[in-house]
């Protein structure tokens, strides 16, 4: 049993469109996944499924050989979670959020109240903890909800887009959180379609592409002999290359 | 997405003259409301239903405006003239408060797209008429024409009249949720806004309280002089216009044409304004750590009843509820006592009851208030035990707000009633509808969740499509306690005090079945509710 996450046939749609056409997703335990892809791949759908915020249509998931959707007990201490978007509660601190967030789940307020601010000095967000979350950045939005996703030690973290947005200071911060908490042993998940960004934090990456699994694997194999840019646009098939249409764009007008 | 395909391929100014602009925005919002409804089976139940409530207000509007031919000439103008300033009024108001009867496009949106501000007002107009509720206020206006024409010369100023009437209608009610916008954006901008409703329902209770207070002299010369003031008013010139039929008449839409002129005008200044003022941002002081915590259970529970606690008094939203339950029920006090023939405890027991009610609403949509965060409890969630008990804290912490409110009501109401005694009975009362409207709401609040905009929007009370549902909800949750509080009201109203005591156990027994219930049912249907109520705004 050395796979953290593992789906076999995963599968779901909205209406006529098929959003993930039955994948087989396998993350390695301990791993720094990537999971790239174009928009509208699939991957905050697969995440979302993956985490029990969104029902499959079809197909198996488990975590740490737990089902996600028969065995939520098991599954939902193991994992923490920052979904698309800043979708947080607005009108907490930042303070707040942390400790309604370790709380509900079960932790005891001292304790709850140790890792917060052991969490807010690391995140740099020790000035800002008392202020609304309403009237946070970007940046302090991604690294406060980071902190609420680690504050019950998963061992496994699923994080869409975590860098979107984000500013290099708060970046950096980021990363340096998660090699730690990899290094560690614990498995990170994240998506992304910054390719420079997987290609330095990954170990291993799922490539999607309309809905599939496309490539997957160690990142010295998916990537071969080329960059992981070059190799992603051939997985996905870089589709137009700007040479027919568009006359009429740019400065030499007729 | 193709309609902005359409607007960008007209690039040039010129390039669309009116009538296009007025096609394609009519029809970008009949696709809007397409869009809407696709794929959604509740959605679009909750737009016929919308649509179904529309014809009834259309069809009964202008019947019951067009009986009104049968009463004497001078009644029928007068009631002519307050009907048709109570729909002006109506207009401005209604898309401020409720729930998405009016779905029309956020001018913001079309900021970028290279329209000039009368094509933009031209589309815009032409997007607020097309709709079931606006054809309605239409059908229901033209009934004016049949109310109050009394020859050829009223049918012939009627139509245009009614028409003016009608764009008088829509151009104020544009004009003002356009120059609101821009406040309603900022934090301070709503917080305003609710004292201004709550402002405004005191405004409408006042001709019933002075009313109920006694009436100088008798209703029709009320009317008469009620009329005779609004009769000098845009609309009160429209339905003057109409029984009138003649010269005077003609004049009368002349002037209203020009004040519909100058409003448009007024509107396109608004909306100039609002196009390029930015979003106000809000830079934030910091909160005080609050003390709360050391009075709460520790826990789950006590985390839920927390954070509500602060939402009740943070977000603008959830202070104006308990703001906007208070100052009714203190209006439905006054304005009942005037009444002769009601007997003592129904006129204190009943303002209480329907006190609890309104409060107790703000249970039928618990998880609306989390909006796009509910995430955060959906992964923490795992078992049935779990949703049970975030249910409890968020009950706990409505009680922690409503039963003292109640307590204090009941004793002003009993005290001004003349029979303090009954403040202990009016109070069980109350906390016991307050449990019904809990457990009530609970269930409510898993079958029919839906998104209350992030922001005081001034165009909706519930995202665009949710109208229906949240309706639905509302209406759902109102029958649903009103039914169930049935067998402990009335007795108590009809004088049976002593009945009261069974109340409150009635109340806690009702509040924890639904709560049961509705985590049983809640459960198995997190992803739903997180997707129902973290739809955009």
């Amino acid at each position: 049993m050395t796979e953290a996450v593992r789906t076999r046939g995963l599968f779901k749609r909205f209406g006529q469109q098929v959003a993930v056409s039955g994948i087989d997703l396998v993350v390695p335990r301990g791993s720094f996944t990537g999971l790239v892809g174009p928009n509208g791949a699939g991957k905050t759908t697969t995440l979302s499924m993956i985490t029990g915020l969104l029902r499959p249509d079809g197909g198996l998931i488990e975590i740490d050989g737990h089902n996600v959707w028969a065995d939520p007990v098991s599954v939902k201490s193991r994992i923490g979670v920052l979904p698309e978007g800043l979708r947080l509660f607005e009108r907490l601190s930042g303070r707040e959020l942390l400790l309604y967030n370790g709380q509900l789940r079960g932790i005891p307020l001292d304790e709850v109240g140790r890792r917060a601010d052991e969490l807010l000095r690391v995140m740099d967000l020790v000035d800002a903890q008392d202020k609304l979350v309403v009237d946070y950045s970007t940046g302090m939005r991604k690294k406060i909800g980071l902190a609420a996703a680690l504050l019950h030690n998963p061992s496994v973290l699923f994080l869409d887009e975590p860098f979107e947005g984000v500013d290099p200071v708060s970046a950096n911060t980021l990363t340096e959180v998660l090699r730690r908490f990899t290094a560690s042993g614990s498995t990170v998940v994240f998506s992304s379609h910054v390719m420079d960004l997987v290609e330095r934090l990954c170990d291993w990456v799922s490539v999607m592409d309309r809905g599939r699994i496309v490539a997957q694997g160690p990142l010295d194999d998916v990537r071969g002999e080329r960059t992981l840019n070059e190799a992603f646009l051939d997985l996905v098939g870089a589709r137009g290359n700007g040479d027919e249409g568009l006359s009429w764009l740019g400065s030499a007008t007729a | 997405m193709t309609q902005s395909i359409d607007m960008t391929t007209a690039t040039g100014a010129e390039a669309m003259g009116t009538r296009a602009t007025v096609a394609l925005f009519v029809r970008l919002k009949l696709r809007l409301i397409r869009g809407n409804l696709r794929g959604d089976l509740a959605k679009q139940l909750g737009f016929v239903f919308s649509c179904l409530a529309a014809g009834v207000v259309a069809v009964l509007g202008f019947v019951l405006f067009a009986v009104l031919r049968l009463a004497p000439a001078d009644i029928a103008r007068d009631v002519g003239i307050v009907v048709f300033t109570v729909v002006a009024i109506g207009w401005i108001f209604v898309p401020l408060m409720a729930f998405g009867l009016d779905e029309t496009l956020d001018p913001a949106r079309l900021t970028l797209f290279p329209l000039t501000t009368r094509q933009l007002v031209a589309g815009m107009f032409a997007a607020s008429a097309a709709g079931p509720w606006p054809i309605a206020s239409l059908v229901m206006l033209s009934g004016g024409v049949v109310a109050l024409a009394s020859g050829p010369g009223g049918v012939l100023i009627g139509l245009p009249a009614v028409l003016l009437q009608f764009a008088f209608c829509l151009v104020v009610s544009r004009a003002v949720t356009t120059a609101l916008s821009g406040a309603l954006r900022s934090r301070r901008g709503r917080d305003l806004l609710t004292v201004g409703v709550v402002f405004f329902i005191v405004l409408t209770q006042i001709p019933g309280l002075i009313i109920n207070r006694g009436l100088p002299g008798d209703p029709r010369e009320l009317l008469a002089a009620t009329a005779g003031v609004l009769r000098w008013s845009p609309p009160g010139l429209a339905a003057h216009a109409i029984a009138d039929g003649g010269l005077a008449g003609v004049a009368e839409i002349v002037v209203l044409a020009v004040v519909v002129a100058v409003l448009a005008w007024l509107w396109i200044v608004a909306l100039r304004r609002a196009l390029v003022t930015p979003d106000s941002s809000y830079q934030g002081g910091a909160v005080r750590r609050s003390r709360m915590g050391s009075f709460l259970p520790g826990g789950m529970l006590g985390a839920v009843v927390a954070k509500e606690l602060k939402y009740a008094r943070r977000e603008p939203r959830g202070r104006m509820n308990w703001l906007v339950a208070v100052v009714v029920s203190a209006i439905l006090m006054f304005s009942l006592r005037g009444r002769l023939d009601a007997d003592g405890p129904a006129l204190v027991i009943g303002p209480i009851a329907l006190a609890a009610l309104m409060m107790g609403m703000q249970a039928a949509n618990s998880f609306g208030i989390d909006g796009r965060s509910l995430w955060m409890n959906a992964v923490a969630f795992a078992t049935v035990r779990d949703v049970r008990t975030d249910l409890a804290g968020r009950h706990l912490a409505y009680a922690i707000v409503a039963l003292p409110l109640l307590a204090v009501l009941s004793v002003f109401a009993a005290v001004t009633g003349g029979d303090p005694w009954l403040a202990v009975a009016a109070t069980a009362t109350g906390w016991g509808v307050m449990g019904v409207a809990l457990g009530v709401g609970a269930m409510v609040s898993v079958l029919l969740p839906y998104t209350f905009p992030e922001r005081l929007n001034a165009f909706s009370g519930a995202a665009p499509g949710q109208g229906g549902q949240a309706f639905a909800a509302t209406f759902a949750a109102m029958t649903g306690t009103a039914v169930l509080v049935l067998p402990v009201v009335v007795p108590v109203m009809f004088g049976l005090s002593v009945w009261a005591v069974v109340a409150v156990p009635y109340g806690l027994a009702v509040a924890w079945g639904g709560r049961r219930l509705a985590a049983l049912i809640g459960y198995r249907r997190i992803p739903d509710i997180l997707a129902a109520v973290s739809r955009p705004t």
